[in-house]
Parts: C-alpha cells; structure tokens; sequence
C-alpha cells in the first residue's frame, strides 16, 4: 500500500479542480448544494497561488507541510505507523531471513546452521522451477484479465443509465466474499462431476476437467483470483473516470470522436497513474493473496500445476514444518516481488503522465 | 485487598463498603473451593462435525465420573492446525498437557523432546494397564522399543465400501477378493450400464489404496522395516507392486472405471448419493455413510492380488493422545487419570460404537462381541478383523518415516503427473522415491544425534 502514496496524491487534487468533472456535475444538478459547490471553485485559485509565490516551479497541489523546526513532532506523528511497520513487517522479515539459514525440527528443540544450504536446495529442485514458472504465468494472467475486465466494467458505468447503483454495487459484491468461500463455490461450479458451470462446458464441446487437466486447473484459479480482484480495480478506475474533464471528451466528441474512441485515446491515457498502480496492486495481490483461493481451488494440484510460490510457502511451512525451507523461500517471493516492483518503476513509471 | 487496606484507613467505614467488602468475602468463599478442588487440564483435538460431538460427550463422560479433575476439549482444526497450534504454543512454553495428533506426525512428535511418552507417565502414576492387550498393528504404530509413546486413540483402517443393488443387478453376490477379479466385476457393472463409475478416487489414496495396499500385500515399502529399525530407512516402493498399482488406477481413471471427485465435493458423496458402485475409505466414514447414505451399502475386506495368499494385515490411520512436557505433577495427575479412562474396555466400546473407530483393545473387542453388537452392525467388525488378521511381518507391522506427510505429499504429487498424462506410472514412482528419499535424509541429518540410541526393535 506504500507505493500508493505518491501516485495517489496528484488524484485526489485534480477531482477538486475539475469543476465540469462527473462529481462537481451531480453537485451542481442538486440545488441546495449549488452554492456550496460555487464557492469552492471561486476559492480554489487563491489557494492554488499561495504557494506557487514561492515556489514557481512546485507542481500545483502539492504542498510541501511545515512543522516547524526540529523532529520532534515530526517523529512523534510517524511513530504509530513506524510501530506498525516493525512489528508487522522488519520483525516477522528479520526473523524469516534467520529462520532461512537454520535448519531445524518444528518444536525447535534441534536447530543447526547451514547458511545458505535452504536456498541451494530450492534452486536445485524442479518442483521450485515449475512453481515460479506458475506463479509468473498465474500473475501475468490475472493482472492482465483483472485489468482488461475492470476498464471494460468501469467504461460501461457511464453507459448504464437505469439502476447505476445497483451495477455498481453488483460489481463491488465479490469483494465482500472471503477468499475461501469464493474458492469453494469455484471449484463447485466448475466440478467436472456435479459442477452446473463445467456441464455447459462438456455441453459445448470443451472436455473440461481440472482434476487430470493441469492447464484446466491453472485457468479456473486465474479465473477465480481474477473475479475476486476485479471490484477492486473498478474501484480506482471507476473514481478516475470521473476526473477525466468533460470539456476534453465532449470536444473530441464535436470533432467526430466515438465513445470507444474517446475513451481510449483521451480517459484511458489520463487514467495512466490508475493503470499503473492497479498492475502493482495486481502484482502483490497475485504473489501474496490468493494463496486461500489456491487452496479451496486445487490444493495447488494437479501434479503441481497451480502450486504458486506463496501456496508452497504456506505448504512446506505449515503442513510439512519444513520451517527452513519455508522461510528461504519466502524470502526469495519477498525478494522477487521487490524486484517486479521496482522494475515497474524503473520501466513503466516514466511513460505515465502524472501531469493531470 | 484494596478494599481492606481503604478500610483500614477510614475511621467509620460508610455501611456500604462494609457491605461491598462482605459481599466479596461471599464471592470468594463461594469460589475458592470450587477452584481448589478440580484440576483442570486442557486436550487439543482434531476432531469435528458428528466426531467432534462425540469427542465432547467423552471428555463429559470423563468430567462426570470423578470430581478432582477436569479435562477441557479444546478443537483446534484440522491436524494440520493443531500440530502448528502445539509447535507455537510449546515454543511460546504455554503448551497443552495433551494433544491429538495424527499417524504421520508420530515421528515428529517421538523425537521432538517436547513430549512424556504414556506409558511412562501411567507407570509413574500408578496406573495398571494391559498394555499387551492393545490390538497389534495399533500397539506397534504407537510404541518406540516396545512402550507405548501415545495413548492409541481414534485408530481407522481403510475398509471396501460398496453398493449392494449395483452388484446384484450386475449378476453378482458381493466384491470379490481379489484386484483382478473385482477388476472384472466394476468393467461389467460399467458395461451393462448398472453405473457409470465404478468406483470413486478416495481423498486420501496413498494411504488407502498405495500404503494400506503395500501392506496387505506383503511388499516392501521402505527399508529397515519400513523404518521400524533405524533413521537411515530409504523408500523402495518403486519397485514394487506399488507401480503396478498406480498403471491400474491410471488405466480404471482413462476407461471411466475410477472418477476424480476434485475440489469443492467430497467423494463420499458420490458413493452414498448411488453414483458410484464402490468406495475405498476409512471405517470412520461409519456415521457419515449411515446418516448419509440413501442407496442399500454393505463393506468388506480390502481386496488384495491373486498371487498373494493369505493377505496380511492392513495398517491404521488416525490419531493419538500426547502428553507435552513442562507441566506440574497435579496436572499430570489428572492427566494419567483421563488417558487411564480413555484406556478402559468400556469407553473404548461406546466410542467404537458411536464413531466406527475400531476398539484399541482385545478385551473391548470381546466385549463389543459378546454383546452382540456385531451382529447389528456387521460392517463394524471388518476393520478389526483386517487389522488383526495373521501376524504382522516387517511388510504390515506399520510405517515409520520422518516428515511422512512431505514424503507423503511428494508422492501425491507424482501419482497425480500420472493420473493427468505427464508421467509414466514407472517414472512416477522412481521421482516419487527420489524426492521422498531427500526428505528422509535431511530428517537423519536433522535427527542425527538421536539415532545412536536407537536399537532395532523388530527382531
């Protein structure tokens, strides 16, 4: 959630400074909030100079705080989330990276050093190899379905004119199920034996079967995670939409531009920052998440064929107490989802345009 | 305490305090000897759903029949969960006195050194029981060098489940005994279109249907008597009648014979809801198939091959009760006086009766019998009778492999790379005894120092 911080900022602004944006409109149709509605947009220039006075070059809506001298309150309003951050995250990875180099039984009563043995083992082991490979083509697929399904679902709020609320809401409903449940009722709807979703398949000529078929498998838990996932990109990519200025869209729209065209060559380019953070929230959601979906699914079955890496963690760790190995590797899905990040950053953070 | 001290310092004390402190007084005097009087010591379990009950009613039982001690049933999940649930809390040195933990964990917990083996601990405190009554596979399964490490508790047996109408409509009188003839009998109830699947994949089928298997058919699935007489065993089953196995299974799955009931149903229920003719499982399946099951069943013995005559005995699954180190003797006390009761002809005959674990004991076993409950329930008497047919050899006496639910679950893996087309059932095999292999050997390494004292056990 960290990486949201600075690609958020410039949005939240810009929803307040588009005075034509889908939010201000709807102000604006309800009278008593007219008023209201005007006075912001009269103040906002005011406020948007103070600061630019100083600092010609600072990019408008962020401001820098000031707390005066010295890092006393400073420390003191970052403590509770400093607090957090160790004991949720360097304590339980400091104890990891140790439990990396040890081998030892469950109860902890043999404990013997063997420095980087955990990790030579891993990287000796065909069944590793094969879960990264799983796992990179597991998350590239959700990301991109995730996304693709999401913009076509946030694309089409604007087009549902009777019951918006209840499209919405129908899309947010998956969010609201836990990870398990939503696995259980995949994995029944697409049983080959009993499943009502998987008999509509045979019906049309598709032999499914996720119990012998590994490919079968891997598709129905890309499916599921994806379904599970979607609301939370329509979220972000529903709430960018409304910040797409009007006057863009209906000036395309005079020169001729059709609504599929509109939308991707001036929303979804302004969407930029959105995208790009959603497919790093895609990225951790798909290394870390879906491991309870994996298990009500397949129980990362066939033969391994949808056993990701955060599902061998949790494996070689809890069911096989296998802790040295466990920790080794979660450190290495630690280490490799840092380096997606960063090279999403590295990469793709330059061509998004947080100019708007 | 406060209140007294408040009082002490006051001059008159305000009628109410006076009559605040009294009522303390009373709560106290109430509590303090309900306190004193009964230890209370806690039991983690496993046990759920029409088991779980059961297991509650006993632990009742138990707190009923004696007023010094109290045990408390704590359900903690699935075994998985509660071996994690013991590991954190022994290691945070606020374990339970005893805890329910499943076959495949014994060599876990015998050599954690978080452990007090039972007999022991019964010895210690007095307790005269028959160790020697205890059924053999089960009594072997749970002892180290003779002495019982666990109190043997909910032991199962995988039994031949079976649709009595499909095979009379089918032309027979009931499964036959052997592989290759049963063979015959699920292709033709296939074939006359009496049923469409002739028998159902078990979840757990390593244990059923490749261990259970091995043993039957006096095969060799490990070295060093299947791990009986040292850490340095090695799987062997690749070259065994395990592979030939695993090519029928393989060959019943592509001719339609088997089915895979696959997440999000159980096979059970493809057995008791008459889809399926036939279903190899646990004799704990008892209660859910009576409850359950709306076509006419009957069990048998698990088949066995035509060249091996007699078979031997199969093995058990389930659990056992530990005792964990590190508490006071008054809790141990109470303690030996549960598993003492859990020992009892009696309790073991209500809790065969009522879940379809078999009697851990030969004397429950009689006295099951000579009250005729065999004779109501036939189907109970089975899982006995496999257990103690014969006299286990070095093949059926048990499996004693370190990490044996990762060899386990490697194994698992491969058969399923056959089951799905990847592998060969002889590849398989050979993969599965290599990965199991490793595992075996990085538990000696772990284990190393604790071997020496090991002295074979079987001779």
């Amino acid at each position: 959630m960290k990486a949201s911080s600075p690609i958020l900022w410039p949005e939240a602004p810009t929803v307040q400074t588009a005075p034509q944006s889908g939010l201000a409109r709807s102000q604006h149709t309800s009278p008593g909030e007219s008023a209201a509605g005007r006075k912001a947009v009269a103040d906002r220039p005011v406020k948007a100079r103070t600061p630019r006075r100083g600092h010609p070059d600072r990019e408008p809506g962020l401001k820098r705080a000031n707390f005066g001298r010295g890092a006393g309150l400073p420390t003191l309003l970052l403590l509770p989330q400093l607090l957090i951050l160790a004991f949720f995250f360097f304590i339980p990875s400091l104890r990891a990276l140790m439990q990396s180099v040890l081998l030892s039984d469950p109860f902890g009563s043999n404990v013997q050093l063997v420095w980087f043995d955990n990790f030579k083992a891993l990287f000796a082991n065909g069944e590793y190899r094969q879960s990264i490979v799983t796992t990179i083509w597991f998350t590239v697929a959700q990301n991109v379905i995730t996304l693709a399904v999401a913009v076509v679902l946030a694309f089409a709020t604007d087009r549902v004119v009777r019951g918006r609320s209840v499209y919405r809401t129908l899309i947010l409903l998956p969010y609201a199920i836990a990870p398990a449940i939503a696995g259980i009722l995949w994995a029944f709807l697409f049983n080959p034996v009993v499943g009502p979703l998987a008999h509509m398949l045979h019906a049309l000529g598709i032999s499914w079967d996720p119990n012998r078929n590994p490919n079968d498998a891997l598709w129905l838990v890309i499916m599921a995670a994806s379904w599970k996932h979607i609301c939370y990109d329509y979220i972000f990519l529903a709430v960018g939409l409304l910040a797409v200025p009007a006057s863009l869209m209906e000036a395309a729209a005079v020169d001729g531009a059709g609504p599929i065209r509109r939308f991707f060559l001036i929303a979804l380019p302004m969407l930029g920052p959105t995208v790009f953070f959603l497919a790093v929230m895609n990225f951790i959601y798909g290394f870390f998440e879906t491991f309870a979906i994996i298990d009500a699914v397949t129980h990362g079955g066939p033969a391994g064929a949808t056993n990701i890496l955060v599902y061998k963690v949790y494996v070689d760790g809890f069911v096989n107490l296998d802790l040295g190995s466990s920790a080794a590797q979660s450190v290495l899905l630690m280490t490799f989802a840092l380096i997606c990040t960063l090279l999403q950053f590295r990469y793709f953070d330059h061509k998004v345009n947080y100019g708007v | 305490m406060e209140a007294l001290t408040c009082w002490t310092a006051e001059e008159e004390p305000p009628m109410k305090k006076i009559a605040f402190i009294a009522a303390m007084f009373g709560v106290l005097a109430l509590a303090a000897p309900a306190q004193a009087a009964r230890v209370e010591v806690q039991w983690w379990h496993a046990m759920s759903g029409v088991l779980g009950d059961r297991l509650s009613e006993l632990v009742e039982k138990f707190n009923a029949s004696q007023d010094k001690y109290t045990v408390v049933a704590v359900a903690k999940g699935n075994y998985d969960e509660v071996t994690n649930g013991v590991i954190a809390a022994y290691r945070a040195k606020r374990p339970p006195e005893m805890v329910q933990i499943a076959e495949r964990g014994y060599m876990t917990m015998l050599l954690s050194g978080a452990v007090v083996p039972v007999q022991d601990l019964l010895e210690q405190k007095g307790y005269k029981i028959d160790w020697p009554d205890f059924i053999k596979p089960v009594a072997s399964f749970w002892s180290y060098k003779g002495r019982m490490s666990a109190m043997p508790f909910n032991s199962s047996t995988p039994i031949f489940w079976f649709n009595k109408e499909h095979f009379q409509k089918a032309g027979f009188d009931k499964p036959a005994d052997t592989w290759q003839e049963l063979e015959k009998q699920l292709y033709a109830i296939k074939a006359k279109g009496v049923s469409e699947c002739g028998t159902v994949l078990p979840g757990d089928f390593y244990w059923s249907l490749l261990e259970n298997y091995s043993a039957i058919n006096n095969q060799p699935y490990g070295t060093l008597a299947n791990g009986f007489d040292g850490l340095g065993t090695e799987f062997v089953y690749n070259k065994t009648k395990v592979v030939s196995q695993v090519v029928r299974l393989k060959k019943w799955l592509d001719d339609g014979v088997l089915q895979i009931a696959g997440q999000g149903l159980s096979p059970e229920q493809l057995f008791t809801s008459g889809r399926c003719s036939t279903f190899v499982n646990s004799t704990a399946s008892h209660g859910n198939i009576e409850r359950n099951a709306k076509i006419d069943w009957s069990a048998t013995f698990l088949p066995h091959e035509n060249d091996i005559n007699p078979p031997l005995n199969s093995t058990i699954g389930g659990g056992a009760i530990w005792v964990m180190k590190g508490h006071t003797p008054e809790r141990y006390e109470a303690v030996a006086a549960f598993l003492d009761f859990v020992a009892q002809p009696e309790t073991q005959v209500w809790w065969h009766g009522v879940t379809g674990y078999v009697p851990a004991t030969s004397k429950a076993y009689a006295l099951a019998r000579e009250r005729g409950y065999y004779k109501e329930h036939p189907t109970r008497e089975i899982a006995v009778l496999q257990l103690s047919r014969g006299t286990p050899n070095d093949n059926s006496r048990g499996f004693r492999f370190g990490s044996f639910v990762q060899t386990m679950l490697a194994q698992r893996n491969e058969v399923e790379a056959v089951f799905t087309g990847q592998k060969q059932p002889q590849q398989a095999m050979d993969d599965a005894v290599k990965r199991g292999n490793e595992i075996l050997r990085q538990f000696e390494k772990l284990n190393a120092g604790k071997g020496t004292e090991w002295a074979p056990e079987s001779k």
